[in-house]
């Protein structure tokens, strides 16, 4: 008789795993996430924890030792240490059978002994406070040593270093405004540019374009032109950039994907945006102040409103915006 | 003959000739205007109407299919729409001086400079501005440049200086009628040290004592052969030129920068034999001037009338004023009629004006002032002059070279004696401390002027050179 054929019952044992329920990528809020990759280590303000169900092996009983400690105490008797571990002598003292038992060494350390000599020397260290308190009996201020000037005041400020000795935004629209690696009538193109930003009569500010929040009123600007030409940059400067990735949405249609940007390349894309819309002005007068002089009074647009730069990156907020559902595209990796 | 009958009421003679009584009658048309009453050949003659639909599969349109690589040509963007500058519209917005900055702020307290106050050695190192009627007559003389920094602050004013307030007491002892009747003096000096400025501050101190200002901005404008010239026929050997537009030009700077003509007027009528047009009697000086400034003409005669006129006794004392010497001290752009050779700046008639002047071959009865500034950029190198220059400041390093011509005529100028040359250097801490604070206080220098900050500038300018000062402080330091 043929065996019966058992349908759910399989010739030989297959091993099925259980599917592991793979975790979410992100189970905890945005809110907790943002806040939790965050580097800090300061003390003062410790990350916040998340509240979560103890797993399967949290909340059982304590160790043996621990449940000793802990009778002990609530005893008065005093338990084994827990923290670093029960020393043998203290053991010893508790249990005098195990005295006995104990090897020759550590009952002639149980037993008090006198020193047996004396050294000739002093084996106690001075401290070094005492020692300088001893020094400094003398007069109590230095006389100056030699200095014309006196000492500079610490910290040095950043600029004292030669290599940085011009603003960071300066340095980075100068190098923007380098042709052919002329740095030197860069630098001079920046200090017409700037020499402009001084002269030309304060902006009048356009409520519909408000340049970046706390900013002084713009009649303080002229006499502070870095300030003036960081806010014109800073206030113009995308937060953001659309990355066309092919193939992501499938069809051969390239995704629009908003990729945030970095402090520099937002100044450098706006800095990109103004040299674009300065070099299609029309210069006014002729002599080498022109090209400076245009890209100053295209900064001064910018602070009035008027610029075709903001027009720019409106445009890119709104695709950023308009293809905020990618997002989540940007951080895969390309498919292999 | 047929004849045209009405097929609908079968009438005969529809001919308004035949039928007078009855009106013509209009053919009925069911489009009247559209369509012609009786054509073969536009119907014919069109065109068969376009299939539509897919077009035909080429090339270029067959999916994956390679194109050929062309580059496509960007258009060039027209940045010249609209309204093209007018002719020398571009230039004046280059040449155009500021003199304001209504962005800096006003500096509470700071002095004019006064007539008294040139000799006060009490305000060496401070800071004066000028007045604003000066400030109009130094801008009629072009005593202003453009690359100097006056467009920075709030109104023109300038730091008296050790050389300032030497020449404000020399002019005194020329007012005073001391023995020394006039000075002749070249100011030399590195690259941004002050001579042009030292130039307008003598100047500006000569309008303050009302005398009177004649002066040349650039040189450069007499040799480049960019004013029309034409030869004095009355001279020979060598023939002197006349540049008669740039002297109408320099007849209406003097009018208008020297309101103290007006006072002055023709001590004797002028012979008819010299000008080419009658001049009224009584005229003032200025109004003499005004009439040599109208007519280019007469520019070049009117000039030396007015000049013999200064020259009178009882005249107040005359200010000569030249930048950049070394442009007059060679050959000019320009050729001689027949030799066809290039014409020494000596022959023209202003430049010897000058000269003369600053030689003392021609003197100052009423004293005065001829000065002189070199230019250490955009000028032409003169062995002769260095030469010259470096022998009378008691330089002996230049020594004359055996080998090397010299321009005989570019000697003669100093031979004759009695020329200065005064060296303006750097200037002390003290001035640039002061210097600084008028910035700070300006609004345009953001630093804390400290003794380490002076210091530290005093010495990138290379010991107080103004222009390095400036350069270090307010532009390159941002």
């Amino acid at each position: 008789m043929p065996p019966r054929i058992q349908l759910l019952q399989t010739g030989r044992s297959i091993a099925i795993r259980s599917k592991t329920s793979r975790p979410l990528s992100y189970p905890t809020p945005l809110c907790l996430r943002l806040q939790q990759k965050r580097m800090i280590t300061a003390d003062q303000k410790p990350l916040p924890e998340a509240e979560q169900n103890p797993g399967p092996n949290q909340e059982q009983l304590p160790h043996v030792s621990e449940e000793a400690a802990t009778t002990g105490k609530i005893t008065g008797e005093g338990g084994p240490e827990v923290e670093q571990g029960t020393p043998v002598q203290e053991v010893l003292k508790r249990d005098e059978k195990a005295q006995e038992n104990a090897p020759k060494v550590m009952q002639d350390d149980a037993k008090p002994s006198a020193p047996k000599g004396t050294r000739l020397y002093s084996t106690s260290a001075r401290r070094l406070a005492q020692t300088q308190a001893i020094i400094n009996l003398g007069p109590a201020e230095l006389e100056p040593s030699g200095q014309i000037y006196g000492l500079p005041e610490l910290p040095l400020p950043s600029t004292s270093h030669i290599k940085h000795r011009y603003d960071p935004i300066i340095k980075q629209v100068t190098n923007l405004l380098m042709q052919d690696g002329k740095l030197s009538v860069a630098q001079r193109n920046m200090a017409m540019i700037l020499e402009r930003l001084r002269t030309a009569p304060p902006p009048t500010p356009d409520p519909r374009r408000p340049l970046l929040p706390g900013a002084p009123p713009t009649t303080h600007l002229p006499l502070n032109p870095i300030l003036y030409l960081t806010l014109a940059i800073d206030s113009v400067a995308p937060l953001l950039r659309i990355r066309s990735q092919k193939g992501a949405a499938g069809g051969g249609v390239a995704l629009q994907i908003p990729i945030p940007l970095g402090l520099r390349q937002r100044r450098r894309t706006a800095v990109m945006w103004i040299l674009d819309a300065a070099t299609k002005k029309r210069s006014k007068g002729s002599g080498r102040t022109m090209f400076a002089h245009k890209v100053a009074d295209e900064l001064i647009s910018i602070a009035e409103g008027k610029s075709s730069v903001w027009e720019k990156r409106g445009g890119v907020h709104r695709l950023g915006v308009a293809s905020r559902a990618n997002l989540s595209f940007g951080n895969r990796r390309r498919p292999k | 003959m047929s004849f045209q009958t009405c097929w609908r009421c079968l009438s005969k003679a529809s001919d308004p000739a035949l039928n007078p009584l009855r009106a013509p009658q209009q053919s009925w048309l069911l489009f009247p205007a559209s369509t012609a009453p009786f054509t073969i050949s536009a119907s014919l003659l069109a065109l068969p109407p376009k299939k539509k639909g897919r077009p035909a599969m080429t090339e270029k349109l067959v999916r994956g299919a390679k194109q050929t690589f062309t580059k496509k040509k960007k258009k060039p963007t027209d940045t010249n729409k609209g309204r093209k500058p007018a002719p020398g519209e571009r230039k004046a917005l280059r040449k155009r001086v500021v003199l304001s900055n209504t962005n800096a702020l006003e500096v509470h307290g700071l002095q004019d400079v006064s007539a008294e106050s040139i000799t006060n050695d009490g305000l060496k190192g401070q800071v004066l501005g000028i007045p604003g009627p000066i400030v109009d007559r130094l801008r009629a003389v072009e005593a202003f440049k453009v690359p100097q920094g006056w467009a920075l602050f709030r109104r023109p004013a300038m730091l008296m200086r050790k050389e300032t307030l030497e020449f404000g007491k020399e002019m005194e002892g020329i007012a005073q009628n001391e023995e020394k009747k006039s000075i002749r003096r070249v100011y030399v000096g590195e690259r941004g040290s002050g001579k042009t400025l030292m130039l307008l501050q003598a100047m500006t101190m000569a309008f303050l004592k009302d005398w009177v200002v004649i002066n040349i901005p650039n040189a450069q404008d007499l040799i480049l052969a960019q004013t029309e010239y034409a030869p004095l026929p009355s001279t020979t050997n060598p023939t002197l030129y006349t540049q008669r537009t740039y002297t109408a030009a320099l007849l209406s700077s003097i009018s208008r920068s020297n309101p103290i003509l007006t006072d002055l007027q023709l001590s004797q009528p002028a012979s008819t034999s010299d000008l080419p047009i009658p001049i009224p009697p009584n005229i003032s000086l200025s109004r003499l001037a005004l009439l040599g400034a109208s007519d280019p003409e007469t520019a070049w005669p009117i000039f030396q009338l007015l000049l013999t006129e200064l020259k009178k006794p009882g005249r107040p004392p005359l200010t000569l004023c030249l930048d950049g010497l070394a442009h007059v001290m060679c050959n000019t752009r320009y050729i001689s009629a027949p030799k066809y050779q290039p014409i020494h700046a000596h022959d023209f008639t202003i430049i010897k004006f000058f000269l003369d002047h600053l030689s003392g071959a021609e003197g100052l009865p009423n004293g005065g002032a001829v000065l002189a500034a070199t230019s250490n950029s955009n000028n032409p190198v003169i062995p002769t002059l260095n030469l010259a220059l470096s022998q009378l400041e008691g330089n002996q390093a230049v020594q004359r070279d055996p080998f090397a011509k010299y321009d005989e005529r570019v000697l003669d100028v100093f031979n004759k004696g009695g020329v200065e040359v005064q060296r303006i250097g750097g200037i002390t801490k003290e001035d640039a401390r002061a210097l600084m604070e008028y910035w700070a206080r300006s609004g345009v220098c953001r630093q804390k002027v400290d003794e380490g900050f002076v210091g530290e500038k005093w010495s990138l300018s290379g010991g107080g050179v103004v222009g390095e000062l400036e350069r270090a402080v307010l532009r390159m330091r941002i």
